[in-house]
C-alpha cells in the first residue's frame, strides 16, 4: 500500500466519512435514550406486536423483543437505519475511490508516480475498510455511552458482549458488500454506472431479504442474499451462529477486495 | 530512451493504432503531430502503460512500460490530455501530494514553476479556469525534474503570452538534456520547439522526419490584398498557385517557393496581406495525398 496516497484519501473523504459516523451515534444514543420510556411498558408494546401480521414484525424486526436495551435497538437501528448508512456509504466511496478517478482522469496522475496499480487499489480497498471501521467504531462506542449515561450502566438489560457481537457481525456484512462494491468499481469505466450497478447490487440484496422475511413462500430468497448472513435480532438472543457468519463474511469481503484489485491490474484503462 | 515498436490496439469499433514504431533518442523534443481521433493520445497511454499492447511494445529507458509498473514513472513527468484532479484539492495540496507521491522533498523547482507561470495556487482545482488546470499539470510535470516528459497536447488553454512561456521552459529542459514527447494536432506549436516530429493519420505513422524536412513541405495560404482590381489580375495570372479569388483579394497556395511569391508580390502595390490557418490535413495535403495514393 502506498501511505501517502492513503492519508491523501482519508482527508479527502474524512468529512463524509465522520457526517455519516456521528449522524449514527446521535441516532443509536436517541434510540437509547428513548428505551427508559419503552422499557418499563414492554408488556403492552410486546402485544401490539403480537397483534400485527408475523411477516411484517420479522421484517422489520419487531420480534426481537423489547424486554432488553440492545434488543430494542437491534431491532429499531440495526435491523434498518444503520443497514441503509452504511448501504450508501459502500456504494457511494467504493464508485468515488475507482471507477470515478478512472472516469474524471485523475487516475492518470495516480498511476504516473512510481506506484504500482496493485498499490493504488490496495490502497483504496483499505481507505474504504477505514471508514467502515470509523463509521462502526463510533457507532459501537456510542452505544456503551449511551448504556452507561442514560440507562445508568445496569438499571435496564443491557448485554454488552452481545452488542459487540452484533457491531461486528455488522461490520463484516458491510466489508463484503463494501467488496462487491468495490469490485464493480474496480471494472468500471464510467462512474454512474459502477454507482448504477453496485446500488442495485447492494440494494437488490436488502430487498430480497425483507421480501424473504416477510412472506413465508418466498423463504427461498434468503439464499440469495448476504443479509441472510446478519440477523440482529437472533444475534442479541443469542440463537445467532456469529462464528459461521463472521467466517463467511470476511472470505466473501476478502475475495471480492482481491478480485477487485487484481481485475485493475491487468485491464485497460482509458486515461 | 524511448522506444514503441510494432505498437498496435485495435478496439471493439474498429478504431485504434497499427504498427506504431519509432524511437525518441536521449535530450531531444520529439513532436507526435495528428489531427484529433488519430491515435495520440492511444499511443500516449500505452507509453504510460495504461494499456495493454494488442501486439508490440513502448519501453522507456529499456523498461516495457505494461510489464513494469512503478519504477520507470520515476523518470517520467506527464501530462494527461485531459487535466482532471481531485476536485476537493486546491492546486497547492494537489502539487505537495503529488511530490510527495513522487517521494521528493525538495519544493525549490516547484515554486520557481509556479512562479514562472504566474498563477494562484491557493485556488480549489473545481474554480479553475481550463488554462489554469493547465497550468497546475504543466508543474506537475516538470517538478520533480523527470528525465522523460511526456505531454498530450500541452498548450490547449494556455493564452499566447503563456504558450510563449511553455515553450521557454521546454527549451530550457532541453538544454539540460531533457527528453520530451509531445503531441499536438497544430504544426505551429510542434515547430517551435521539436527536432523530429511524427505524422500519424488514422491509427497509422505516416512518417517521421525532421523539423526542417517538414517544414520545407508544409503548404501555406497567403491572402493578398491589392489596391488595384487589374494588379490582382496580373497577379493571379502570373502562375502562382491560385486558391480563390475575391475582387481584389487572391488567396494563393504557397510551399517551399517562398522567393518566387515574395518577387511577384513585390511588383505591386499591396494593401493588406494575411497568412489563414489552416488544419494540419491541409497544411501536409500533398504529403497526405500522395501517401493515399501510394497504398
Amino acid at each position: 500500500m502506498n501511505l501517502t496516497l492513503y492519508k491523501e484519501m482519508l482527508r479527502v473523504n474524512l468529512k463524509g466519512v465522520m457526517n455519516y459516523a456521528f449522524g449514527s451515534a446521535f441516532y443509536i444514543l436517541f434510540m437509547i435514550w428513548l428505551y427508559p420510556g419503552i422499557g418499563k411498558n414492554t408488556k403492552a408494546i410486546d402485544e401490539l406486536i403480537a397483534a400485527m401480521p408475523q411477516g411484517v414484525g420479522n421484517a422489520f424486526g419487531l420480534n426481537n423483543g423489547f424486554s432488553s436495551a440492545e434488543g430494542f435497538i437491534s431491532g429499531e437501528y440495526y435491523g434498518l437505519i444503520l443497514v441503509l448508512i452504511l448501504s450508501i456509504v459502500c456504494v457511494q466511496m467504493s464508485t468515488q475511490l475507482v471507477a470515478r478517478l478512472v472516469d474524471r482522469g485523475s487516475m492518470a496522475y495516480l498511476l504516473a508516480t512510481p506506484t504500482t496499480r496493485q498499490k493504488v487499489a490496495l490502497t483504496q480497498a483499505l481507505v474504504l475498510t477505514t471508514a467502515l471501521v470509523v463509521i462502526m467504531g463510533v457507532t459501537t462506542l456510542a452505544g456503551f455511552a449511551g448504556n452507561a449515561w442514560f440507562l445508568h450502566g445496569g438499571e435496564y438489560a443491557f448485554n454488552g458482549s452481545r452488542f459487540l457481537q452484533m457491531n461486528t457481525v455488522a461490520f463484516l456484512l458491510f466489508f463484503a458488500i463494501g467488496g462487491i462494491s468495490f469490485l464493480v468499481s474496480c471494472a468500471s469505466n464510467d462512474e454512474k454506472k459502477a454507482l448504477g450497478i453496485s446500488g442495485a447490487i447492494t440494494f437488490g440484496f436488502f430487498t430480497l431479504d425483507l421480501l424473504a422475511k416477510i412472506s413465508g413462500q418466498m423463504d427461498g430468497l434468503r439464499f440469495l442474499t448476504l443479509f441472510t448472513l446478519y440477523k440482529p435480532g437472533e444475534i442479541v438472543s443469542g440463537s445467532a451462529s456469529v462464528l459461521q457468519a463472521c467466517t463467511v463474511l470476511v472470505l466473501i469481503g476478502l475475495l471480492a477486495f482481491t478480485l477487485g484489485i487484481q481485475l485493475f491490474r491487468r485491464r485497460d484503462l482509458p486515461l | 530512451m524511448l522506444k514503441v515498436e510494432g505498437l498496435t490496439k485495435v478496439f471493439s469499433n474498429g478504431k485504434g493504432i497499427r504498427d506504431v514504431s519509432f524511437t525518441v533518442n536521449k535530450g531531444e523534443v520529439f513532436g507526435f503531430l495528428g489531427p484529433n481521433g488519430a491515435g495520440k493520445s492511444t499511443t500516449i497511454r500505452h507509453i504510460m502503460g495504461f494499456m495493454k499492447p494488442d501486439k508490440g511494445s513502448a519501453a522507456i529507458q529499456g523498461l516495457d512500460t505494461w510489464k513494469v509498473q512503478g519504477t520507470v514513472q520515476k523518470h517520467v513527468g506527464y501530462l494527461p490530455g485531459e487535466i482532471a484532479f481531485i476536485d476537493e484539492m486546491t492546486g497547492k495540496s494537489f502539487l505537495n501530494f503529488m511530490l510527495a507521491m513522487q517521494g521528493i522533498k525538495d519544493t525549490a523547482k516547484r515554486d520557481r514553476l509556479i512562479e514562472r507561470l504566474q498563477f494562484d495556487v491557493s485556488t480549489p482545482i473545481r474554480k479553475m479556469s481550463k488554462g489554469m488546470k493547465q497550468k497546475v499539470g504543466i508543474v506537475a510535470a516538470f517538478m520533480h525534474s523527470p528525465e522523460v516528459i511526456i505531454l498530450d497536447e500541452p498548450t490547449s488553454g494556455l493564452d499566447p503570452l503563456m504558450q510563449r512561456v511553455f515553450i521557454d521552459l521546454v527549451l530550457e529542459e532541453k538544454a539540460a538534456g531533457t527528453t520530451f514527447l509531445m503531441s499536438s494536432h497544430s504544426f505551429p506549436e510542434i515547430e517551435r520547439t521539436c527536432d523530429r516530429a511524427a505524422i500519424i493519420k488514422e491509427g497509422i505513422l505516416v512518417t517521421v522526419k525532421n523539423i526542417h524536412e517538414l517544414q520545407s513541405m508544409q503548404r501555406k495560404l497567403f491572402e493578398v490584398v491589392f489596391a488595384d482590381t487589374a494588379d490582382a489580375d496580373r497577379f493571379a495570372a502570373s502562375g502562382m498557385q491560385v486558391e480563390a479569388r475575391e475582387g481584389n483579394m487572391v488567396r494563393v497556395a504557397v510551399q517551399g517557393n517562398y522567393n518566387d511569391f515574395t518577387r511577384e508580390t513585390g511588383k505591386y502595390n499591396i494593401r493588406s496581406m494575411d497568412v489563414s490557418t489552416q488544419n494540419l490535413e491541409d497544411i501536409f495535403m500533398n504529403y497526405y495525398d500522395r501517401e493515399g495514393a501510394m497504398q
